[in-house]
């Protein structure tokens, strides 16, 4: 096809939008709220996911000694500890860093409480090792394979936040893939429910394209780029949205949300959410168009 | 340019429309075709446009063997014929010259060339300084005129007329044949079907006459009641 033709066909699929103006702000308005949605689903995912690599990297499992076990051996313990595959890191903790951090937490305000046990540390068996791993799901199998190491008494395991989330980002994405389904099934339709009015109410022009000798291609390309255009405007409108509000709502959520702050300190700017999230709501946006509208268009445009 | 041999079209119920027709029709000549309604007239119009296919027979218009053109040729068989009808079928919401360069953008011109080539075919048709209006607001001579502008503008070798005076008064009538003569006189083969009896009579061209879907008769500068 010529420049001059496409040029011909784009402006084309903008009167065509024109004329149907309200089956267009349907279409545009379902296209809409299903990138929306998938938007806010995904920024969500987004989010839930870089929580938990958050607290991965904080939680870590605690590994405690049995008694009396000399320096050495401890030492030689986080040796193997280290040597693991998916310790990412090790960090240790002596009875004296222990009982100074409990005080820490327990008796301020009350100094004199902890005065009192000056010459006795009664954490003097709590040295341990704080071991992260890479991936929560690996630390089953590190906790079980230092529990075989010995010396080791008893090991301290946190996980449950983490567990929980990953849940919650499971149950999510099934969720979320299954209102978007429905939405993008509804989007279609719409769609093709618009290029269909658009090509009944063209009928009397199309045939004299075909009298004077139009190409099917030159028949068809203006509901092609109809069935683009919605579909990129119903993507581009939410997606400004989003980019706009999803800064002031993270704001928002941490300032609200105490549980959110302690979980982490932030979260993913809009953008790193937009560095994603742009390509494919467009990608789908446009898709669904192109999707609707061909299969409209050979439907009822057997040219 | 036109070759008919042994064409006959029936449809699925009565007897054919077109019943077992042998016609030829030299390039640059300008041909009526007259008789009633039912005669056969329109389908053999639509055979010409290869809208319809004969049910045997062959056709061959301007070198091309109808029933050997594959479907991705069509448009380019079609881009030879320009066409004219009886309901002007012109697009309402588009001024004249918009109408008009419509056909040149289907066949994809370039730009330039339809800036160019519009101007000289409204001007032809003697509808350059209405080349803003509406068809609202033109007259019936006028809308015709227009769809006469638009099926020459690609410069066809053949224009094909149905009824093209049909919605017009005597005096439009006249302008519009006067318009056909035109350009016929420019080299184009003119194929008019038509009823109108006066202007047949006055042009002195070849009559084909259809009856029940034969030709009854095919005269050089013939007359309407001659059939």
């Amino acid at each position: 096809m010529r420049p001059s033709s496409l040029f011909y066909n784009i402006k084309q699929g903008f009167k065509n939008i024109w004329r149907n103006r309200m089956f267009s702000m349907a279409s545009i308005a379902t296209m809409s709220a299903c990138i929306l949605l998938f938007s806010i689903f995904f920024s969500i995912l987004i989010n839930v996911n870089y929580m938990i690599r958050t607290l991965e990297e904080e939680v870590g499992v605690s590994v405690l000694f049995d008694e009396g076990t000399s320096e050495e051996r401890i030492k030689e313990i986080g040796t193997e500890i280290e040597k693991l595959d998916h310790v990412t890191s090790i960090a240790y903790t002596s009875p004296e860093e222990a009982w100074a951090s409990f005080c820490e937490e327990y008796f301020e305000g009350n100094e004199e409480l902890a005065e009192s046990f000056r010459s006795d540390n009664p954490l003097e068996y709590s040295a341990s090792y704080t071991v992260h791993v890479d991936e929560i799901e690996n630390q089953d199998a590190v906790v079980a394979r230092i529990e075989k190491i010995e010396g080791v008494r008893k090991i301290n395991q946190s996980a449950s936040a983490v567990s929980t989330l990953t849940a919650f980002n499971t149950l999510m994405t099934y969720g979320s893939i299954a209102i978007i389904a429905v939405l993008l099934v509804v989007a279609v339709f719409l769609i093709s429910n618009t290029v269909s009015i658009g090509i009944s109410v063209r009928r009397h022009e199309i045939a004299i394209m075909k009298y004077i000798g139009a190409t099917d291609a030159f028949v068809r390309a203006p509901f092609i780029v109809e069935g683009i255009l919605l579909g990129a405007i119903g993507a581009a409108i939410p997606l400004a949205v989003v980019y706009f509000a999803y800064d002031r709502l993270v704001g928002i959520l941490l300032a609200r949300f105490d549980i959110l702050s302690t979980i982490s300190s932030s979260l993913p700017d809009s953008m790193v959410v937009f560095r994603i999230l742009l390509p494919i709501g467009l990608i789908l946006g446009v898709g669904i168009g192109l999707f609707g509208s061909i299969i409209t268009v050979r439907k009822h445009l057997s040219v | 340019m036109i070759d008919l041999d042994h064409v006959s079209k029936s449809y699925e119920k009565g007897q054919p429309a077109v019943n077992d027709i042998t016609l030829h029709v030299n390039k640059g000549e300008f041909v009526f075709v007259v008789g009633e309604s039912g005669s056969g007239k329109s389908t053999l119009i639509k055979l010409l446009l290869h809208e319809l296919a004969p049910t045997s027979g062959q056709i061959t218009v301007n070198d091309h063997v109808l029933s050997t053109l594959r479907h991705k040729d069509i448009p380019k068989y079609r881009r030879e014929i320009g066409v004219v009808f009886q309901d002007f079928r012109l697009l309402n919401d588009r001024n004249v010259y918009e109408n008009v360069a419509f056909a040149q953008h289907v066949v994809e011109t370039p730009g330039r060339k339809i800036r160019k080539r519009v101007p000289e075919v409204l001007q032809m048709v003697g509808l350059a300084e209405k080349y803003r209006s509406l068809p609202r607001q033109l007259s019936g001579g006028e809308q015709q005129r227009v769809a006469v502008a638009r099926a020459i503008v690609n410069r066809p070798a053949l224009l094909l007329a149905d009824e093209p005076t049909g919605n017009l008064d005597p005096r439009n009538s006249l302008d519009i044949m006067n318009l056909l003569q035109k350009i016929n006189d420019n080299g184009t083969t003119v194929l008019v079907v038509t009823h109108n009896r006066e202007l047949v009579d006055m042009f002195h061209k070849r009559v084909i006459t259809m009856r029940r879907g034969i030709i009854a008769s095919d005269v050089e500068e013939g007359k309407y009641h001659e059939a």
